[in-house]
Order: C-alpha cells, then sequence, then structure tokens
C-alpha cells in the first residue's frame, strides 16, 4: 500500500480515503444513466427524433422537401426552419448561461456572438445540425425517413485553418458578427490586447536574456461515454425534459426563455451522467428544444439522442501560442508577452472564455510579480467543429506554451527550471517565494527523482540502442478557490433531519462521476458530527428534479467538492438549535441549557439525565424538520493554491514512439475533501493529458473539410495498456476561506500533463516538438530523419 | 453525418454491416483500430414482419424466446434487444461500434461486445450481463471497495463499469491470478475516459485474491 497524504487538521470524515457513496450501485451496473431512464418501454408512445446534418463544411439549404419523408412508414412530424415556430426561436449561443450561474437570456456570457439558430439553413460545418428534423416511431424509421429529404444545396468556399481565414478574401463564416473571421472585441473578454502592463517593450530591453516560442494545441475533444440524449414530454401546458445535462436549473431557464414558457411550467430532471468533462454548455444543446417542438406537435414523448459520432459536437479550441519572455542574469523576468490565434470553429460557444478570460486569472495570480505582461488574443471563426468547454479551458493551451518559455529560460540561464519558477510566480496577495508553489514543485522533484534524472537536453544515456530518455514538468496555478466562486451565486443546501436522526440532504448536484456527490455525504457527517452520524445515516438525492429539488450546484468545475459542503456548517448550526428547541420541552430543561454530543442530548447540568438523540426526536411532533441554507461563497481574496505535473519518458529515436514511463502529479488542495476521488482525478486526469500529448487529435480532410475521425477507432483514447504509472500527491499547504479553505482541483490535474511530456521530451532528444500531439512522424522529422 | 452515415445495420435478413457481422472481442486483444466508416444505426423494426421463427437464448440464468419477425429483427443487435427487449441497463452501449467495450458481456463464457453482435446469433447461447452477478461477485465487490491510497477509485462516472467488470470476470475466469501486465493487456479493449485504468487494475488484483481464497477461479 502507497502512504496515504498528511492531513493538516484531522478529521473524522472529511479527506477520507473510502469508497465512493455510489460505487456499489455503479460496480453492479445499477445505476441508472439518461439513456437508461428514458427506454421506450418507460415511456408509452415515445417517438424518436432524427436531424439532419451538413455533408458540407459550409453549405445553404437552397431548397428542401419533405414530401417523400412524409410518407415514410412511421414518420410523425417533420420540422423545417421555414417552420414558424422554428423561424421565431431566438438566436443564441453557447454562452447562454455564464458557465456557472443561472442567467436570462439578457445576461448570457457572450451576447455578442450569439451566433447559433436553431434548425438554421445554413451550415457551418460538415455535420452542423441544419435545416430539419423529423420524428418517427422508430429510431430506424426516422433515419430512413431522414434520408428520403431532399436537399439542394448551395455549396459556399469554406476555411478551416485560422490564419487562412483572417486573411482578407477568405469565406466568412458568420458575415453578420466577424466580416473577417475575427471575433469581435467584446466586454467579457475585453480587448484584443486584453492584458497590457508595464511595458514589455522596456521589459524585454532590460533583460540579459530573451526566449521565443511557439506552442499549438490541436483538436482535442471531451470523449465522455454517455451520449448526449433527451426525452420531452409537453402535455397541455407543461413541459418535461429527461437528460444527461448536468445543469438542471439551467436548462430549465433556457427552455423557458426560448420557448417562452414560464419557469414554473418547465420541469428538468438530470439522473447520473457519464461523463462530463466539460462537454456541452447549456446554449450549446439546441436539440433540446427541437425535440421539444416535435413533442408539441406529435402530442407525445420524443427522444433524441446523439450517436457516438455525433457526440463529437464540441472540442477543445486549438490555438497557436507565441511567447517572448525576457529576464536578468539570475533569473528575474521582467517581461512576459503572449499573443495567441484560437481556432473558434463554426460558432463561438466559450471560446473567449478560453482565449481572454481563463489566461487574464492566471496573470492576475502566477503572473502578479512579472513588472511587465501583455496578453493579446484573437479568436476566429472557421468551418471546423465548434470549440467549447473542455476540462481546464484555457489554461490547458496557455500552459502549453508558459512551461515552455520557463524551460527555455531556464536552459538559457543555466539553471534548474523549477529555481527560474520558485523566483518568478506566486500570487497577487503573497509574497514570493510562494510556500504552495514551492512545495508542489519539491514534492515532484522528489518523487520522481529529478536531480538524478535530468541531464542536458539529448545528453543522458541510451537504452536498448535506440531509446533515450528525459523528464519534465509543468506548473500552473488553481483556479477554483472560494473567492472565484463568487458568480455561481447562492449555492443552496437543505438537510432534512428525520425522526430517527438519519438524514435527507438536498444538496442537489448533477453527478457527472466527480465524486462531488460522496464529498457532500462527508461533508454532511462532518458537519453533523454531533448527531453521532456516519456517512451511512446520510441520504443524498441523487437525482436533480426541478420540481422538487433546490437550485443544483453546476457541474462546470471541481469547486461543487467542497462549496455545499461550506453552505453544510453554516446550516448545521440552524440544525443544533432546532434539535435543542425540539428536545428542550421533552427534557424539560431550558434548550440554552442542553448540549448534544456524539449522538447524545443531554442537560449541560446532569449529562447522565440525557438521551440518544433519534429517542428525543421520536417524541417530538416537529419533525423532521428541514434547514435550508442559500448562500454566495465569500469572496475573501485568498489567493490560489499551486499544480505540478513531473513526467519521464522515452523516446524511441528510430521509431518516433514517445512512450510516457511515469507521471507523479502534485496538487494542493488547501483542504482534501475526500482523498480518494481527489487521487482518482489526478490519476484520471493524465488519460486526457497523455492522449492530448501523444495521440488525440480530430483529422480533418483538407479538400471537403470534413471530419475523418469521429469514432474511438481512429480518434484514439489511451488504453489501460498505453498508460505509464501515475502516482498521485495531495498537499494541504494554501488555505482558502471558510471552514474548509479547499480548492477544486479536477480540471488543473489534465493542465500540466502536456507540457510536462513536451519538455520530459524535449530532456530526451535535445530537440523541441511544441505542436501537439506528439506523433511519431513528428518525432522523426525532428530528428532529421522525416 | 447524416449523409455520410447511411450506412446501418442492415434491414431485415441482410445485414449491410461492412465488418463481420459477428464480432467476439478476444479478451487479451485491443480491437483493430481501422478507418472504417460504420456507422452506429438505430435498430428497430421498420415494417413487414419475415417469416416468424422462434429464437431462444437465456439470460442470466433465465431463458427467453422472441419471435422473430414480431419481437426482433435479423438486424437488431444483442445490446439493443438486452437493453430495449429486456431492460438490462447495465449493458452500456457508448460508441456502438465495437471500440469502448462498455457493452461487454459474457457469451458462453467468453468476453463479447453485444454490440457487434447481432440478436439472432445469440440463439441457444449462454449470456451473463451484469445484472446476473451476485452482488457479492468479488469483481463488483473489488470494484466497489477500491480506494487505497495511491490508486483512486476504480470508478468515477460509471458508465464504462459494468463492461469492465465483465470483461475482469472473463479474464479472471480463464487466468485466476493474472500479473499486472496480463491485467493491462486484458482490459485494454475497454475505455475509461475518467481514467480509472490503475485503481480498476489493482481492483482486479485485489478481486482475483478474493477469488482464489474463496477457491473460486476454476
Amino acid at each position: 500500500m502507497k502512504a496515504p497524504y498528511t492531513p493538516r487538521v484531522p478529521r473524522k470524515f472529511i479527506g477520507a480515503y473510502r469508497p465512493r457513496i455510489d460505487a456499489r450501485d455503479k460496480a453492479s451496473g445499477k445505476t441508472l444513466y439518461a439513456d437508461d431512464i428514458t427506454l421506450g418501454s418507460r415511456f408509452p408512445g415515445l417517438l424518436y427524433a432524427k436531424v439532419l446534418r451538413s455533408p458540407h463544411a459550409h453549405a445553404q439549404v437552397k431548397r428542401l422537401d419533405t414530401t417523400d419523408a412524409a410518407r415514410m412508414p412511421g414518420v410523425k412530424a417533420i420540422l423545417t426552419y421555414q417552420d414558424p415556430e422554428v423561424a421565431a426561436l431566438p438566436v443564441t449561443s453557447a454562452g447562454w448561461t455564464d458557465g456557472v450561474d443561472t442567467v436570462s437570456y439578457e445576461r448570457m456570457m457572450w451576447h455578442r456572438f450569439r451566433d447559433r439558430r436553431v434548425l438554421p439553413d445554413t451550415a457551418c460545418w460538415a455535420g452542423d445540425e441544419v435545416g430539419a428534423v423529423l420524428a418517427a416511431e422508430t429510431e430506424l424509421q426516422a433515419e430512413e425517413a431522414l434520408r428520403a429529404i431532399k436537399v439542394e444545396w448551395k455549396v459556399l468556399p469554406f476555411v478551416l485553418d485560422p490564419v487562412q481565414a483572417m486573411k482578407p478574401g477568405a469565406p466568412a463564416v458568420h458575415p453578420d458578427i466577424a466580416p473577417d473571421n475575427v471575433m469581435p472585441e467584446d466586454e467579457v473578454g475585453g480587448p484584443n490586447v486584453f492584458v497590457d502592463k508595464g511595458d514589455v517593450g522596456r521589459g524585454l530591453a532590460e533583460a540579459d536574456v530573451v526566449v521565443e516560442g511557439r506552442s499549438i494545441h490541436h483538436n482535442a475533444t471531451q470523449n465522455s461515454l454517455d451520449n448526449w440524449c433527451c426525452v420531452v414530454e409537453w402535455n397541455d401546458d407543461r413541459l418535461t425534459l429527461w437528460s444527461n445535462s448536468y445543469e438542471a436549473d439551467q436548462s430549465r431557464m433556457h427552455i423557458s426563455q426560448m420557448l417562452s414558457l414560464p419557469i414554473h411550467k418547465v420541469r428538468v430532471v438530470s439522473s447520473f451522467v457519464g461523463g462530463q468533462f466539460g462537454r456541452g454548455d447549456t446554449g450549446d444543446q439546441p436539440f433540446f428544444l427541437w425535440t421539444a417542438l416535435l413533442a408539441k406537435r406529435t402530442g407525445r414523448p420524443v427522444k433524441f439522442r446523439h450517436t457516438r459520432r455525433e457526440s463529437f459536437h464540441d472540442s477543445r479550441q486549438p490555438a497557436i501560442y507565441d511567447g517572448t519572455v525576457g529576464a536578468k542574469k539570475d533569473g528575474t523576468i521582467t517581461s512576459m508577452s503572449f499573443k495567441s490565434i484560437g481556432n473558434a470553429g463554426a460558432y463561438a460557444d466559450h471560446t473567449m472564455f478560453a482565449l481572454k478570460f481563463a489566461p487574464k486569472e492566471v496573470t492576475e495570480v502566477a503572473l502578479a510579480h512579472i513588472p511587465n505582461v501583455r496578453f493579446e488574443s484573437y479568436g476566429v471563426y472557421t468551418n471546423k467543429l465548434p470549440a467549447c468547454m473542455m476540462r481546464g479551458v484555457g489554461n490547458s493551451q496557455l500552459n502549453l506554451v508558459l512551461g515552455q518559455m520557463v524551460d527555455m529560460l531556464a536552459e538559457k540561464l543555466g539553471m534548474d527550471p523549477i529555481d527560474v519558477v520558485i523566483k518568478n510566480f506566486g500570487h497577487e496577495w503573497g509574497t514570493r517565494p510562494d510556500e504552495s508553489l514551492t512545495r508542489v514543485l519539491h514534492e515532484g522533484a522528489d518523487r520522481l527523482g529529478w536531480a538524478g534524472k535530468r541531464h542536458a537536453p539529448g545528453k543522458g544515456p541510451t537504452y536498448d540502442g535506440t531509446k533515450r530518455r528525459g523528464v519534465g514538468f509543468s506548473f500552473h496555478p488553481g483556479w477554483h478557490a472560494e473567492w472565484q466562486e463568487v458568480r455561481r451565486g447562492e449555492v443552496h443546501v437543505g438537510i432534512t433531519i428525520n425522526p430517527d436522526a438519519t438524514v435527507t440532504l438536498d444538496a442537489p448536484t448533477v453527478e457527472t462521476g466527480t465524486g462531488s456527490n460522496t464529498c457532500n455525504v462527508l461533508g454532511c457527517a462532518e458537519a453533523l458530527g454531533f448527531l453521532g452520524v456516519t456517512a451511512a445515516d446520510i441520504h443524498w438525492v441523487s437525482i436533480v428534479d426541478t420540481d422538487t429539488s433546490s437550485k443544483d450546484c453546476v457541474q462546470t468545475d471541481s469547486s461543487v467538492a467542497y462549496l455545499q459542503s461550506e453552505v453544510m456548517a453554516v446550516a448545521a448550526l440552524e440544525v443544533k438549535q432546532k434539535i435543542l428547541d425540539r428536545v428542550a420541552p421533552i427534557l424539560q430543561v431550558r434548550a440554552a441549557d442542553l448540549q448534544i454530543e456524539d449522538g447524545r442530548v443531554f442537560p449541560r447540568a446532569a449529562p447522565k439525565r440525557g438521551m440518544a438523540v433519534k429517542d428525543a426526536l421520536m417524541r417530538s411532533d416537529k419533525v423532521p424538520f428541514t434547514v435550508k441554507v442559500c448562500r454566495t461563497p465569500p469572496g475573501d481574496r485568498t489567493g490560489v493554491p499551486y499544480i505540478a505535473t513531473f513526467a519521464e519518458v522515452e523516446v524511441d529515436t528510430a521509431t518516433g514512439q514517445t512512450q510516457v514511463l511515469r507521471m507523479v502529479v502534485v496538487n494542493d488542495c488547501g483542504t482534501v475533501m475526500y482523498a480518494s476521488g481527489a487521487e482518482a482525478q489526478q490519476v484520471g486526469g493524465q488519460v486526457t493529458a497523455v492522449g492530448e500529448a501523444l495521440t488525440e487529435e480530430i483529422i480533418y480532410d483538407e479538400a471537403t473539410g470534413f471530419p475523418l475521425n469521429f469514432n474511438w477507432i481512429d480518434y484514439q483514447i489511451p488504453t489501460m495498456a498505453d498508460m505509464p504509472e501515475v502516482e498521485p500527491a495531495l498537499l494541504e499547504v494554501w488555505r482558502g476561506g471558510g471552514e474548509y479553505g479547499a480548492c477544486g482541483i479536477g480540471e488543473g490535474t489534465v493542465t500540466c500533463g502536456p507540457r510536462a511530456i513536451l519538455n520530459a521530451i524535449y530532456n530526451a532528444i535535445g530537440v523541441r516538438i511544441d505542436d501537439i500531439p506528439i506523433k511519431p512522424e513528428k518525432v522523426l522529422e525532428a530528428l532529421g530523419k522525416g | 453525418m447524416a449523409r455520410a452515415a447511411s450506412s446501418r445495420k442492415g434491414a431485415a435478413g441482410k445485414p449491410a454491416r461492412k465488418r463481420p457481422p459477428k464480432v467476439t472481442k478476444p479478451v487479451a486483444k485491443k480491437p483493430v483500430r481501422s478507418a472504417t466508416r460504420v456507422v452506429p444505426a438505430a435498430h428497430e423494426v421498420p415494417g413487414g414482419p419475415a417469416a416468424p421463427s422462434a429464437i431462444s437464448m437465456r439470460v442470466n440464468g433465465q431463458t427467453h424466446t422472441f419471435e422473430v419477425g414480431r419481437d426482433l429483427t435479423p438486424s437488431m443487435t444483442l445490446s439493443w434487444v438486452l437493453r430495449e427487449k429486456l431492460g438490462l441497463t447495465g449493458v452500456k452501449v457508448a460508441c456502438d461500434e465495437g471500440a469502448c467495450g462498455a457493452c461487454t458481456i459474457l457469451l458462453d463464457g467468453k468476453a463479447v461486445l453485444s454490440c457487434m453482435m447481432l440478436a439472432v446469433e445469440a440463439a441457444g447461447r449462454d449470456i451473463l450481463t451484469i445484472e446476473g452477478l451476485a452482488r457479492t461477485d468479488p469483481v463488483v465487490e473489488a470494484f466497489a471497495c477500491q480506494c487505497e491510497p495511491g490508486y483512486g477509485t476504480a470508478l468515477q462516472c460509471g458508465i464504462c463499469t459494468p463492461g469492465f467488470v465483465m470483461a475482469a470476470r472473463a479474464l479472471l475466469d480463464e487466468n485466476p491470478r493474472p500479473t499486472m501486465d496480463e491485467v493491462k493487456e486484458g482490459l485494454s479493449g475497454n475505455l475509461c475516459r475518467c481514467g480509472c485504468y490503475s485503481a480498476i487494475a489493482q481492483a482486479v488484483q485485489h478481486a482475483s485474491e478474493r477469488k482464489v481464497a474463496k477457491g473460486g477461479g476454476r
């Protein structure tokens, strides 16, 4: 058995190594996901919908004839872009919400980039949902009828490459929004030069050493195994949606506003979700809307589900990042400037979050002590798959170049890159050296054997004749501290105490695999420690149903792991008082003179006169009772903790094949809420990190703009045999606000992996390859063997 | 891609697959990576009944008989019938084209991808899905309990888990004491995007210990 982490404050439940609360159901196949709860047998009269998809990268429907399709067996309704209920739908975008909180149409995050129409007449990428949707008795009938729709296309010129798209005369993807394909400056992302601190030119002039480099992040995608699906029932004036959306309250608002229904006439039910990883935000769900319209037209429940290939519907933003960094001989960085060109693909979605919003947060924390900093970015429309949210949004792309600059700078200075990092980075409210940063780097270095394994680039020993080994690391500031979650609005928690002192916990959040459900139960047990409850005495309500649940804490990020527990710590005080108030008349002692400990309630003056809380509550006629607390996360600016990933690789210089031998993932968590879950995130995140670094990439046919590998044979996710040993290390150094002072870590575990691997490859072979994924042909080309 | 995606599991009687219609999954091999454009499709009865004939299969110890043409068509996959007809939702369908292993079941004791097999081909065969495992099954137990420091949990979102559990069951039935390399090789046909591979490997080793201790294995 490996060594457990050492908690800063030992607690009874929080921070435990233990199974997930849903592990037994999941391991025995009993957990139900959206496709399971929407089986045809559960919905009498269920119809199945299929949508027309564009076979062209850019095309307009000139004419659409549904006559034959309407006559096909089983077809019950066809909607086209010309139908009034479709045409009336407002233009929308994935920024429908601000990512974490429920907002109205007017408060959409990217209202300047409302570029999505539901069933438009124009397709902006090969695979775009366009023109028509139909419902039939069976899925096969729907599919056959779809093929009977006659479409006359006006094929338009297309562009895939963002640099080409920026050139004069390039085909415009959304001429009304961006005539030159460059997304205009907006209120949220800010100007194109969105950070301009000091004077980077002067900073470079003062520098003794300057390095320049470019990193390219390709088109990776989330790959949740649970394909997106829904059933909509619209009876009389009430609409119900069952889906694997991870944001029930937001979906309700979205549907209500888009379909002009009062909010209370919309019910959204979300079950367990089979993986999220950033997949699709609310506004990226036009299928909810057309499924609803079909349900209304037919008066029957309608199901729409994406096939696996159709589930390649959004991705990480490909980005070309150029960096220039200057430093003094002693390693003090005097200037940092970065310029990025991001490929938004066909729709803006959250591209500006990735290109501007997330990097700006990094400048506010990690780069706070660098005197001269400049960030410039351009989001560019092309006719590729749209880019939206993916685990580590924006941070992953930035880290690829940040870690490269540090590595290049250290080499030029003749310093250990760890020393360069510690010397320069920290956060706005702290001093350097930053303790969190120092500790994560030293922990990672020790565990990997950095000092012994590191050698001059390409100068290490050779193994098996052609193989070279190397080590590398990357670091990043965390970005899910409590103060950064203020824009979530109020976090809701309801604790119901039952007469037998068991607990029903309404801490609604759609469980997508993150383990926040287990964090919630541990947080509740910890907060209600005075009741003597264990996790087994607490029932966490797993289905989010907007009719009965409180507003769900959106699973957009890993901070859900502690946000609801923080509210429980507050709610527990009220729970305690209410129990005392109820027991006082039973024990005939004033509530103020009673005490509760370990499940016993007793008069402070006469402890032996007490009784078990559950016996006392059983005698009360005021149970069960519920305490509901809604609270905005406090905004105390506590800075952020750090993340570091170290990697050792072996590169075969004969074949170009890179094998990752070992990884060490270090997270300062503030407080570890659930150790086994946090380690699962650390280890598990490396499947995406290794995939993004070495194999994962959507490939297009340049001649047609058609994506070629929308399947898991040709788009290669690492399997068990592909993965190295990954060692997770949990630290508690930094402390955030609140009872626990925790921080979400899930996304950052992915963020540093690719750069750690790339730096290790450089250390192994002495040639930089900074264009991921690092496929063997790129290695051979870099070695002059291409 | 509706246009390009026009191939489908064939209509009545004529499988239109570009792949061999029956692909049992050799447990120790990865699925073949190829560029074949086979698009997952719907599976329902398109209409006109074929000549009725009954087929039976044993599922989790119970015999089910289907009238071909009435209850199912020759183009329906086994995974579809197990889920939609028998309600066995522990059989997960993620890729529907043999690339991820989520739909793994045991067919006469061997791990098979049920999305790559037609239901009619299961006539007379003995099928075990995760619903057929005892709640105390050592593999289920091991996956559920895995939490020791250094590996994380053997499942997170859990949608790939039934497939892993069944593949692990088949592996341990064939090889009660697999080495770590054999576990990795044996389960590399299953994808876990949450990335629980190392904890899954630990769980399989623990399951092996439990099975051997119970006198299990063969």
